[in-house]
């Protein structure tokens, strides 16, 4: 049976509680989280460190302040209660790549808690829904197209990343067979938040649409880029099973290393599935970390044994703990930008796209500025045609190259110049696919295609009854099939015709002439 | 003719060099000569830093050859200065006297040593210390113990004894030290020196290798009080690098000095003196001490403090918790002691851990480890720090109608070497006026009033001021050193004066 079917009935059976725990590095600080090194990617191994994210003995931290804004930001575009008074705590276990043994992070009292993130989720990803959950009243609301899902946020927190090892002469760069290791404190330092959400998770589908519409309002925010190969968002997810019907909580595993949005859906989908095997067969699931393997599609428990790990918090004694007054809450409100529902909303209300229509274009930050743009030129009363050229032909398109809409050569005026062209009877519909095509290939302004080529669309009516009149001339026979009531053979007159015209007849007049012309 | 450190003060070392009778070099050379005549007997010197002493001395001769006015020259222009050696300075190592970090070469500087030196200090060395700031004794040094100028049997006190004992025996003119729970204090009492512990907060903390993070401060040591003045001057102020350094308006220790104490509302600490283990001397010493500020005009009345004797038991929860996570990154990945053949990560940590830690140091990361562990969390660190609030406000208490409160600085003078090193526990009792301080964060100073009765050592008053009052804890010192006139020049450096 297939993966996605064994899945499907795995769920008739039953449910899956998924929480997630979501690090975002804020790659927008221009520097680490308690000392002036510059925030970035990769480099030369051990150039961006100092004193301070070296653990060296006597360095002091000393935290970055537009990081804890950036936090408190994160908290408020997803519903978060913003705390009074905060503080950090140290975390404490020994690894390599820690360099003080502690990591600075946030315990009993987290910048952010108590948020709320509604997840749209449609089509076929619906259909991982079943009934029977005990708790759907609650969570779920069905709308034309699939249905809402209402997760809860516990917590985001902020704290340090950790450096990087580089495992040497074993495979892959793991640790196993490894005959050294080496540590890159390059990304030690830098400013992470962590969220967690409440076990509010029910599919792989919602799992993935969660953390994408994280993703999405984290990009909105500018306190990410959120690049998940390079690591600046991590996904790591929580699931157990329990049978439907049920209110009780099984035995969790957690799930490391799932590097993309699918990794995450399959992840959980393969985890389901073995969980369920595991309890259908008699056993008990083990609570673990498993490690998941995107190649092989599956999660495996991770080599060193899980022990129950006392990281014996403490507040962190090198600070003073953070007052935030209403004041400081409501100017770093004042900077949240339009979110992505509010803007959904807008592209509905204001700008007349249909739901669907409106929330894939404002799930893509990229998408909903280029629309945004478009219409700004061509007018509101465009939208709906420039939606429809960016939903079909412009996606296409980038799915087809594999490439983001800002590596292509489209520009919202070309869209806008082209939905008028159409809107002008300029060039047929038909056409407009073959003048994107071009101008997506030589980044030529629609117009231009149009001249080069000589595709004007030829509406005149004296010449298209020229060549109907020929036409009919030639097939007298046909004509007297279609007197005699085989309508149908229409289109091959339109056939006729348009071959004729070289394609640039416009359809409509030629139908109409036709019809008439027929009829005489 | 060799400079006698002993003979002179800070400001008539600057006034000498500025008037040309002696130059910076010299004067460095006089501490070197003295460290030679006599740390061979002292061992207050982990290191000697010639080079870096002479590069400075340098400097301020340049300056006053090139014709530099009185008020270019700075304030501490060719004084001796050596530094406790858990404080980083480039060019020296940065042992905090473990072998953990035997060869640690500092690769910054710890903000108040750099400081120091910027107001003029010339660098002479690095100075022996308890382990990690572990101990009252510095007998906790992987090095070896220092010696009490006064007794060369006797310990020199602890932690930051080597700075103690070398400003006592004249090998430097100001060092700095650092106190979590008296390590600055009690040292200075039992070297017959001046010694302060400013407010937390006062100085940065920044490159000084951390004991218990939310006590630790760094201060000075000098045989005067308006030595102390012009150092703290020189080291206090806001840091960017440490986030518990407050920000606050300049002001010069040196102004009220000479004030007196009258006026002055002085308590004393009653309630502490009948303290079991405090010696009669020391108890007598302090009765003196207390009516000299009364002859001098201060108003003098008794206080207590009566939650600071729950002082010791927080401290020694709060102090080697913290503790045990300073020390976590003593590792042996990265710097530091690391064995040799390893069989894997865990294996390293342990042993290197093992290896280069010494007894005191792994007690204390044991307690406070134990301390912070899921389950004892708030029986142990919850309830120290509950105490620690407790403390504070009888503080506040004593301090809402008083301006200074005056008790011992330590319950006995310098004690025998190896006396007290086998039973822990009377060692930290050492500290039972001293903690109280760290933990309620005020600032206090040692000052030495005289010869014990008994023992014929030095004995120490602690005068404790409010957060931020060093100014007049440093006015009601000043007045007190002048009244008791005190040579604080030990028989050691007598009979090497005597053989020159």
């Amino acid at each position: 049976m297939m993966t996605k079917d064994r899945l499907l009935a795995v769920l008739e059976r039953w449910e899956p509680v998924i929480g997630l725990e979501i690090h975002t590095e804020l790659t927008s600080t221009r520097t680490k989280m308690f000392c002036g090194c510059p925030v970035a990617f990769g480099g030369e191994p051990n150039t961006r460190v100092c004193p301070v994210c070296l653990g060296l003995p006597g360095a002091l931290p000393v935290p970055n302040a537009y990081a804890i804004e950036q936090t408190v930001l994160a908290g408020l575009a997803t519903g978060c209660e913003i705390a009074r008074r905060s503080l950090f705590h140290r975390k404490q276990y020994f690894y390599p790549d820690m360099p003080k043994d502690y990591q600075i992070s946030q315990y009993d009292l987290p910048f952010c808690a108590g948020g709320e993130v509604t997840v749209e989720i449609a089509g076929e990803a619906a259909s991982q829904r079943k009934e029977g959950g005990v708790d759907e009243e609650r969570r779920v609301r069905l709308t034309d197209v699939g249905y809402n899902a209402r997760i809860g946020i516990t917590r985001i927190h902020l704290e340090e990343d950790t450096g990087k090892m580089v495992h040497v002469g074993g495979s892959e760069g793991r640790l196993a067979g490894a005959t050294k290791s080496l540590v890159d404190f390059n990304r030690a330092g830098t400013p992470l938040i962590e969220l967690v959400t409440e076990p509010d998770i029910r599919t792989p589908a919602e799992a993935r649409a969660f953390a994408q519409k994280l993703r999405l309002i984290w990009l909105t925010l500018g306190i990410s880029d959120c690049n998940m190969e390079e690591g600046s968002m991590r996904v790591d997810a929580n699931v157990s099973l329990r049978r439907r019907g049920e209110s009780e909580f099984g035995t969790k595993t957690e799930i490391k290393n799932m590097n993309s949005f699918k990794s995450l859906h399959d992840g959980l989908a393969y985890e389901i599935v073995r969980q369920a095997e595991v309890l259908e067969s008699g056993g008990r699931v083990v609570q673990e970390t498993r490690h998941f393997d995107a190649g092989a599609k599956r999660t495996s428990a991770t080599r060193s044994k899980e022990e129950a790990h006392d990281y014996r918090y403490f507040p962190e004694p090198d600070m003073v703990p953070f007052e935030f007054d209403d004041e400081f809450i409501e100017r770093v409100r004042a900077r949240l930008p339009e979110l992505p529902d509010a803007r959904k909303m807008r592209f509905v209300e204001e700008w007349g796209l249909p739901p669907h229509d409106a929330s894939v274009i404002a799930s893509d930050l990229e998408m909903a500025e280029f629309f945004e743009a478009a219409v700004n030129i061509g007018g509101p009363e465009r939208a709906k045609a420039v939606s429809n050229v960016m939903l079909n032909d412009l996606s296409a398109h980038l799915n087809a190259r594999g490439i983001a809409l800002s590596e292509s050569r489209i520009v919202p005026s070309m869209v806008v110049e082209l939905v008028e062209l159409v809107e002008a009877a300029t060039i047929s519909s038909k056409q407009a696919k073959e003048v994107f095509a071009d101008m997506a290939e030589t980044g030529d302004s629609p117009a231009a295609i149009v001249e080069i080529k000589g595709m004007r669309q030829v509406s005149d009516t004296g010449a298209i009854e020229a060549v109907v009149t020929r036409i009919l001339d030639e097939n007298p026979n046909k004509v007297e099939e279609y007197r005699a009531g085989k309508t149908g053979l229409i289109g091959f007159f339109v056939g006729q015709v348009m071959r004729e015209m070289g394609g640039q007849a416009n359809p409509k007049v030629v139908n109409e002439v036709l019809a008439r012309m027929l009829e005489g | 003719m060799t400079v006698d450190l002993s003979a002179l003060t800070a400001p008539e070392i600057r006034a000498a060099i500025l008037r040309g009778d002696l130059s910076a070099r010299e004067v460095a050379d006089g501490a070197f000569a003295r460290i030679e005549a006599c740390d061979d007997r002292v061992r207050a010197f982990n290191e000697v830093t010639r080079e870096l002493a002479y590069a400075s001395a340098d400097r301020v001769d340049d300056m006053v050859r090139s014709g530099a006015s009185p008020e270019e020259l700075p304030p501490l222009a060719g004084v001796p200065v050596a530094f406790k050696d858990n404080m980083n300075l480039i060019g020296t190592r940065t042992t905090c006297s473990s072998r953990i970090l035997a060869n640690h070469e500092s690769v910054y500087d710890c903000t108040a040593v750099a400081r120091l030196i910027k107001a003029g200090g010339v660098p002479v060395g690095k100075l022996n210390m308890d382990e990690f700031a572990f101990g009252s004794s510095t007998e906790n040094s992987a090095f070896g113990p220092t010696h009490n100028p006064w007794d060369l049997e006797r310990v020199p006190g602890g932690s930051s004894g080597g700075s103690a004992a070398a400003v006592s025996a004249g090998m430097a003119t100001i060092t700095l030290g650092s106190d979590t729970g008296g390590s600055i204090r009690q040292p200075g009492a039992f070297c017959g020196v001046v010694a302060m512990k400013p407010t937390y907060g006062r100085v940065s903390r920044y490159g000084c290798v951390a004991f218990a993070s939310s006590l630790d401060q760094i201060g000075p040591f000098s045989k005067s009080v308006e030595e102390c003045a012009l150092a703290l001057n020189a080291i206090c102020g806001k840091d960017p690098m440490d986030a518990t350094s407050v920000d606050r308006p300049h002001e010069d220790f040196t102004r009220d000095l000479e004030r007196g104490a009258s006026g002055l509302r002085i308590g004393v600490v009653t309630d502490m003196l009948d303290m079991e283990g405090v010696a009669p001397e020391v108890k007598s010493a302090t009765m003196a001490a207390a009516e000299l500020f009364a002859a001098l005009g201060a108003e003098v009345g008794e206080v207590e403090l009566p939650s600071a004797r729950y002082g010791l038991s927080a401290y020694y929860i709060i102090g080697p918790a913290e503790a045990s996570s300073n020390l976590a990154r003593f590792d042996g990945i990265r710097y530091g002691h690391r064995v040799a053949d390893a069989k894997d990560v865990l294996d390293l940590y342990m042993r290197s851990r093992a290896e280069g830690f010494g007894p005191e140091a792994i007690r204390r990361i044991m307690l406070g480890t134990y301390a912070l562990s899921a389950g004892y969390y708030d029986a142990y660190y919850g309830q120290a720090q509950k105490a620690r609030t407790v403390i504070i406000r009888d503080f506040e208490r004593a301090f809402a109608d008083h301006d200074v409160l005056l008790t011992p600085t330590s319950p006995t003078t310098a004690f025998r070497i190896g006396e007290k090193s086998a039973d822990p526990l009377a060692m930290y009792l050492s500290d039972v006026y001293t903690i109280p301080v760290n933990l309620a964060g005020n600032c206090a100073v040692s000052v030495p009033v005289g010869l014990g009765d008994d023992s014929e050592l030095p004995v120490g008053i602690q005068l404790i001021g409010t957060h931020f009052a060093e100014g007049v804890v440093l006015r009601a010192a000043r007045a007190l050193e002048r009244a008791v006139a005190f040579d604080v020049t030990p028989p050691l450096v007598r009979e090497l004066q005597a053989r020159a």
